[in-house]
């Protein structure tokens, strides 16, 4: 006991620090949860939480018998799944290259050039896209001088996918690759002089130390993004999409959108939603566990 | 250390509880303690004409962004509007809640309160979706309008409110009307065919009046490539957002042929169907496709919008477009930026190979709506505001006292030599008769300070005074002279244009509240209609598919919204 209060003495600001954001998670993340019983309800915004009737897992019934939702669970997981990976491998080998600059102020403005499209909000990129990738835009243009047939990007299924994962890595792999830099820096210099004191070239140096140094971060990213895989990017898709691409482009999110706010079945959208989290969670948790036990890693 | 740390959540958390109580609490014992005592003062007001001592009516407000101009020193609760109010009709408007209306702020607020069950102010107001508009009369805190009109309602007012009936079938219930309609200018939304009349000249073409000679002006456009780089197009339409939009409208074509989709049209034996599951849609639909394949609307027509797809036309590519009377004001001055030398002109919607003709259209004169707590003493009090802005603002005599606008030095002024100057551009010369106004901002127009949005709306005034303008009439009352100064010939002439089609419209016959089948099946249906649709539009479909769809449509639940649809249209009659 008397250690204990020791430590405390040393540690209090830390304690103060924390608990604002914890009572802020508390009141914003935590407490709305108790609306997940609008899931288990037929409700009504004039009865409100307390007045709507109980109807038990009609909801989910509902999401699973719905004929659209195998296609949408499947457009999501195909999309979300290209995100995450090339999401993790673009950053990944983007971090390695940029790593060997040596010079310095070269390598900050690419870091922060980027990093700069993650600001950008989807419904001016959307737009944005939606010109360059036109029947006439920039793009279709290049091709066609090129001597090539132009694509409609944005009205044929699979290209729509192409187009939605790209611009996505585009929009948001600088902020990984700022994550994997970090990691880079903190590589002990003394590890690559032994390596090339060994006599390995630079191929060899990055194949036996910048690698290995980089996995434990790559698992942690990985772990975390897993989260996400039900998460395929509504306001992307959203600013993006058009009944051509319906087959394939549609998502939870966007659907849920179209049956939930469009028609006002909020009870209906928390269920999805809920399921959503619950995956999500159930993902996570896994992943962890995987990568405790295979990579030796935790994150907790 | 345990004490001390629980100590100190549970006063974080306390503090946090006590904030958000601290705030309800306030808004819940708002009611004011003059309408309670002085009630029977108040028996004769109407016939008065003023509350004596003052009424407090309670109401809440989200404010546009036009409404969120104010001089200096005032506010949405105290200001020019709200003291000419209590002075000539002893009227205290009082807000319980003021919101920025972005994002629908209001609108959420609005829900918030009923799902908490909150109590209602005397008086709300409304403009937006139906599913509110339902909320507001299910929540049964206001009370049924149909013997306070006869009663308190002025001339004008009941006059704009007989011109259609289908002005009360969104707020019907039981057969009895629930909420005050705020009307608004009749056949505004109503289109039109909109031509490059520069292009008509140089190619020494009549305008066309049926879809045939149409498909020959366009033919003739991209032929001799009116855009000059390649690019020429028809029609500019985008139909993102449905096959019956409110610009760059294509449910013209449909109209064409007999039938208009995304509604609910009224059949030959009296019952009502969807109109974009009958045979002349695939009529329109198997004409769209051509076009789509000649190169007459842009391929891109599938993922543009309203907005993106009229830029086609502003941008000075595409010869056509169908959009309401108000175009020439925006976007249309785009068109002459880009290409300076351009002209344009309004004419009627083309004939079918039936005959046909028309787009969506015969709106009624609604926009928004007044509810009455059925717990307010003196509704009357509702009646003598409408009426004296009815009376005084919607339509000025010459010489009267508002004739020039709502109050010099906010949204008017006039110079020693007679001139009023109604915009802040030319404000800026004379700021000193404009104290305390942001002139970098449009002026502050206190009638957008109104419970009813902009004052008073004659419905047929606007149609009616751009028809005699175009006709060459004088401008006479000061409305008339606002419009003939305010409007480019262009608009006006199209508003002849609009009457010329005034019978040769698709009216939309349902206008009741969403149903239980709609509710859970629109979103298929929908997808079905619009998949489908575009798929064919675009060739990746073969046109039969439309048969396709339309059988899967019915069995998925459109039967059962198509019978829930005409018993709501057969207990209305």
């Amino acid at each position: 006991m008397p250690k204990r209060r020791e430590k405390f003495e040393r540690t209090w600001p830390l304690h103060v620090m924390i608990w604002p954001a914890a009572v802020v998670t508390f009141i914003f993340a935590y407490l709305p949860m108790a609306g997940l019983v609008m899931a288990f309800q037929d409700f009504k915004p004039h009865l409100g939480v307390w007045n709507s009737p109980f109807v038990g897992l009609e909801h989910f019934r509902f999401m699973f018998s719905y004929p659209d939702s195998k296609q949408v669970i499947i457009n999501t997981l195909i999309i979300a799944g290209l995100k995450i990976l090339f999401g993790l491998l673009v950053p990944f080998i983007f971090a390695i290259f940029l790593n060997e600059v040596r010079l310095m102020l070269f390598k900050r403005v690419v870091q922060t050039l980027v990093y700069l499209p993650h600001f950008i909000s989807w419904v001016i990129l959307g737009a944005i896209l939606t010109d360059m990738l036109g029947s006439h835009g920039i793009v279709n243009q290049t091709l066609t001088a090129l001597g090539l047939e132009p694509i409609f990007w944005l009205g044929d299924g699979n290209w729509f996918r192409f187009t939605v994962v790209v611009s996505d890595i585009w929009q948001n792999f600088g902020f990984n690759t700022i994550v994997f830099l970090a990691a880079l820096a903190g590589v002990n210099p003394a590890l690559y002089e032994a390596a090339e004191v060994d006599g390995a070239n630079r191929w060899k140096q990055t194949w036996y130390v910048t690698i290995p140094a980089m996995l434990p971060i790559t698992v942690v990213v990985g772990t975390l993004s897993l989260g996400n895989i039900l998460n395929a990017g509504f306001d992307q898709i959203f600013n993006l999409y058009n009944p051509l691409v319906y087959d394939k482009g549609d998502i939870i999110d966007t659907f849920v959108y179209r049956t939930a706010i469009l028609n006002g079945q909020f009870s209906f959208g928390t269920a999805v939603g809920m399921f959503k989290s619950v995956v999500g969670l159930v993902l996570i948790f896994v992943a962890y566990r995987l990568a405790y036990r295979y990579a030796g890693y935790r994150i907790f | 250390m345990r004490v001390w740390l629980i100590l100190l959540i549970s006063l974080v958390l306390v503090g946090g509880l006590a904030a958000c109580t601290g705030k309800d609490a306030g808004n819940g014992t708002d009611t004011d303690p003059a309408q309670v005592g002085g009630s029977s003062n108040w028996a004769n007001a109407f016939e008065e004409g003023r509350f004596d001592p003052p009424l407090t009516l309670t109401t809440v407000v989200g404010l546009d962004p036009n409404a969120a101009i104010f001089k200096q020193g005032e506010t949405i609760e105290d200001n020019v509007h709200t003291r000419l109010v209590k002075e000539r009709l002893g009227i205290d408007i009082k807000y319980e809640w003021v919101v920025t209306n972005t994002n629908d702020a209001y609108k959420t607020k609005l829900r918030l309160m009923l799902s908490s069950g909150e109590k209602m102010p005397d008086v709300v107001r409304f403009r937006g979706d139906l599913e509110t508009v339902n909320m507001l009369i299910d929540s049964g805190q206001f009370m049924p309008v149909d013997e306070l009109i006869e009663r308190y309602a002025g001339e004008e007012y009941k006059n704009g409110l007989a011109l259609d009936p289908a002005i009360w079938y969104p707020i019907t219930r039981d057969g009895k009307k629930m909420a005050l309609p705020i009307l608004d200018y009749a056949y505004n939304d109503d289109h039109v065919l909109w031509i490059r009349e520069d292009w008509l000249e140089q190619l020494n073409l009549e305008a066309p009046t049926t879809i045939e000679e149409m498909e020959a002006v366009m033919e003739a456009f991209i032929a001799n490539d009116m855009a000059g780089n390649g690019q020429t197009l028809g029609l500019a339409t985008g139909f993102k957002n449905g096959f019956s939009t409110w610009m760059t409208n294509i449910g013209f074509l449909f109209g064409a042929y007999g039938t208009m989709p995304g509604q609910w049209n009224l059949m030959e034996d009296g019952t009502l169907a969807l109109g974009s599951i009958q045979p002349e849609a695939k009529e329109a639909l198997a004409k769209l496709r051509e076009w789509m394949e000649k190169g007459y609307i842009s391929q891109d027509s599938a993922l543009f919008d309203e907005v993106q797809g009229a830029e086609l036309f502003t941008s000075g590519k595409a010869g056509m477009i169908v959009g309401p009377n108000w175009m020439p004001g925006w976007p249309f001055p785009d068109l002459k930026a880009n290409v300076p030398t351009a002209k344009y002109k309004a004419y009627p919607l083309p004939y079918g190979p039936d005959g046909h003709r028309g787009a969506a259209g015969g709106k009624p004169p609604v926009n928004g709506y007044l509810f009455i707590n059925k717990e307010m003493e003196h509704p009357e009090a509702v009646f003598m505001y409408y009426n004296f802005f009815y009376e005084h603002f919607a339509n000025p005599a010459p010489g009267s006292e508002f004739e020039h606008g709502f109050a010099e030095g906010y949204d008017y002024a006039i110079l020693p030599d007679g001139t009023v100057i109604r915009d802040n551009e030319t404000a800026k010369s004379y700021p000193e008769l404009f104290p305390g106004v942001d002139l970098n901002n449009p002026l502050p127009n206190p009638l957008f300070y109104t419970l009813t949005f902009e004052g008073a709306r004659i419905p047929t005034l606007y149609a009616e005074t751009l028809v005699r303008l175009a006709d060459g009439a004088e401008p006479v009352t000061p409305y008339e002279k606002i419009e003939s100064t305010s409007r480019l010939p262009e608009n006006i002439h199209a508003m002849k244009v609009v009457m010329e089609l005034k019978d040769d419209v698709y009216k939309n016959y349902y206008l009741g509240p969403i149903t239980e089948t709609m509710e859970s099946k629109n979103e298929l249906l929908n997808k079905l209609l619009n998949e489908a649709y575009n798929k064919i539009i675009y060739g990746q479909a073969p046109l039969d598919e439309f048969d396709k769809m339309v059988e899967n449509w019915l069995k998925s639940g459109g039967e059962q919204i198509t019978k829930e649809v005409n018993e709501w249209y057969e207990q209305l009659n």
